[in-house]
């Protein structure tokens, strides 16, 4: 019943009325952000981290780092509502996670079903919410008491699985992400090293000292890089946007729909725990299964209800899920994922085992606040499907100047340095080359946010051992997590060289 | 792929490796109470890094470049713009948030479409008083304001 009890606090905290406007803010922002094709969940989650540090700077540590990530999440899971919308009425995805939805939604709204597949896609979403949730809930506690039985070297090899996964899937080269991953890990040890004091690679700027500004990195890398591609990169103008007559799904829309919607939340959610693998390939694989089961799939590709239901609530299970190695293990399974933590850690807050004895208004005023703006996302987008179609329209001519400008104010809010606005624009052109051509970026944050973690880990654990480094491989629990690290990046490799396609993480 | 693209990373990422490398060697490795110093794990970066651009620049050797149809890409606008911004950071601290904000939003928006000055006007204006006063006023904040304030 310990549980019951913390998810009570949870609601507690999660019903402040400054609490409720924070979600409410959250997942409205989520859902623009998800309806603007340009601007990811990644980027939307970084451009608002200054803003709410700023709005939230008078409260006591606990309860602001509380509301900020109750902010941020909603952005998180809002977008993939939001995602979902400019798939079925433009067939340009928002987010590479609504990709397969334009498969059938953007027939459905053809054939003048716009408003069912919103619909549908919105309650698929609510139940998949729903379901994650529930699953976080039952979850969280077991496995943040088997995680505070880590010692450093578990940690230590649980961060290299981590790194590993999001290296394995992301992008299409290996070798480039693994190259992305090891830059992040250097870029991290910029500065005063937390154990010995000593500074590295500061050449005695005192403005690096403290290290590079993971922020100022994500959203140069993201955001701006983003600006620059699309400033650079002319897009064709888009089409016509689909009317949306009637919004109320038929009685068959729901039935045909029930147990997609179901299979999609239990396959997205447990595929959103993984790390490396989130809510892209949730959706393509929700997608897939639903054709593979269905009485007539020929039907698929065609405005068949089924193809928008689940692959829908299958990404929002993953968001879910994500949540879970963040919350319980301390470790981003994203790049979504790793700008979150990133944030819990401005505020001092380390995600992991402890953060449910240590500051349990954070985790679990997170998971009430979840449910919560779960219902506001399905009450506001029933009704207000037609307003955020709207923003799709937003001239490109006033949104690029302005989200450069929103970084800069977030940024300079934060640093007060114009050091770290010259990095921030220097992040972006880095950010734009080295996504084009295939280098992932988010790895690259994963392992910044990672990174001195993964050091101290390491030499906390040789520091036990005396320098011996088969302390990683000596503990059976350090050693699954290598075993299961090495796998994760030499599986693919031997299914490639046997010619075999695999399926890769688009960045979300 | 992008077959030049990816050899002039692969020497720039060699370099940092082995720069990296280099420099961490400079690092003083006394760390008390400890056989591990601050040294090891940049150094064992530096190693990494260096490998794996040994791998990627001899994979650029193994594929053949795709002829990709040329896109024409902005490159005026775009320089335009990123230097504004440069300009916005310079002159930030100097001219103050909102005059510095007011014009970067103005050349931008001017520079991504030509006309309708008088929308441009009033979203710069709207939005660099709006955020200075939100901020600085109502929430507390600081930002630059007005030189001579």
């Amino acid at each position: 019943m310990d549980t019951l009890q913390f998810l009570a606090d949870g609601f507690a905290i999660a019903f402040q009325w400054h609490n409720i406007l924070f979600a409410l803010i959250g997942v409205i922002i989520g859902t623009a952000v998800g309806v603007l094709p340009g601007i990811g969940p990644m980027s939307g989650v970084a451009l608002l981290i200054p803003v709410t540090a700023t709005i939230t700077s008078g409260m006591p540590t606990g309860a602001a780092a509380a509301s900020s990530i109750i902010l941020l999440a909603g952005v998180y899971y809002g977008a993939m509502y939001g995602g979902s919308t400019t798939s079925i009425l433009l067939n340009t995805p928002g987010e590479s996670s609504s990709v397969v939805t334009t498969l059938d939604g953007y027939q459905m709204a053809q054939q003048g079903r716009a408003g069912a597949a919103l619909a549908i896609s919105a309650i698929g979403s609510f139940v998949a919410g729903i379901i994650s949730l529930i699953g976080l809930v039952l979850l969280a506690e077991p496995l943040s008491n088997i995680a505070i039985k880590f010692g450093p070297a578990e940690y230590f090899s649980l961060m290299l699985l981590g790194l590993a996964a999001v290296s394995g899937l992301a992008g299409k080269s290996m070798t480039k992400a693994i190259m992305m991953t090891v830059f992040g890990l250097m870029l991290g040890t910029i500065g005063i090293d937390a154990v010995s004091g000593i500074a590295r690679f500061t050449y005695d700027q005192p403005i690096l000292f403290s290290g590079l500004e993971f922020l100022t990195i994500a959203v140069g890398l993201f955001a701006l890089g983003e600006v620059v591609k699309t400033v650079l990169e002319k897009d064709e103008e888009t089409g016509s946007i689909a009317k949306i007559n009637r919004i109320l799904p038929t009685k068959q829309d729901m039935k045909d729909s029930a147990v997609p919607i179901v299979r999609g939340s239990l396959m997205g959610f447990f595929i959103g725990v993984l790390p490396g693998a989130g809510a892209t390939l949730a959706s393509f694989f929700s997608y897939t299964t639903e054709k593979k089961l269905s009485k007539n799939p020929e039907k698929f590709g065609k405005g068949h209800i089924a193809g928008v239901a689940g692959p829908e609530s299958a990404n929002n299970a993953a968001s879910g899920g994500a949540m879970i190695p963040l919350l319980t293990l301390g470790i981003p399974g994203s790049g979504t994922t790793a700008i979150l933590m990133g944030a819990l850690i401005m505020y001092n807050i380390q995600p992991g085992p402890l953060l449910f004895d240590e500051h349990p208004e954070v985790a679990w005023g997170l998971i009430a606040s979840m449910f919560i703006g779960n219902l506001m996302l399905l009450v506001l987008n029933m009704p207000l499907v037609r307003v955020f179609a709207k923003i799709i329209q937003t001239p490109k001519k006033y949104l690029l100047p302005m989200i450069i400008a929103i970084s800069f104010f977030g940024v300079y809010a934060v640093q007060y340095t114009t050091f770290d606005l010259y990095l921030l624009l220097g992040c972006g052109a880095l950010g734009y080359l080295l996504s084009k051509n295939d280098y992932p970026v988010a790895p690259l944050v994963l392992a910044l946010v990672l990174g001195p973690m993964i050091e101290n880990n390491m030499r906390r654990a040789l520091t036990i051992s005396n320098g011996d480094f088969s302390i990683f491989v000596t503990k059976p629990l350090s050693l699954i997590f290598i075993v299961a690290a090495a796998a994760w990046l030499l599986v693919p490799l031997l299914l490639k060289l046997k010619g075999r396609k695999i399926i890769i993480n688009e960045e979300d | 792929m992008n077959q030049k693209f990816d050899r002039v990373a692969g020497i720039a990422f060699l370099l940092v490796g082995i720069l990296f490398f280099i420099e961490s060697q400079k690092i003083s490795d006394s760390a008390y109470g400890s056989s591990v110093g601050p040294k090891i794990f940049p150094m064992g970066l530096g190693i990494i890094l260096t490998a794996l651009s040994i791998r990627l620049l001899y994979e650029t050797f193994k594929y053949k470049t795709e002829d990709t149809a040329k896109e024409k890409l902005q490159y005026k606008k775009f320089f335009i713009i990123f230097g504004s911004a440069l300009l916005y950071a310079f002159f930030l601290e100097k001219v103050g948030y909102i005059i510095s904000t007011f014009l970067f939003l103005l050349i931008a928006f001017q520079t991504l479409e030509r006309g309708k000055i008088i929308y441009s006007i009033i979203i710069s204006t709207a939005f660099s008083f709006g955020i200075y006063y939100m901020f600085s006023e109502l929430l507390g904040g600081s930002l630059p304001g007005f030189p001579l304030s």
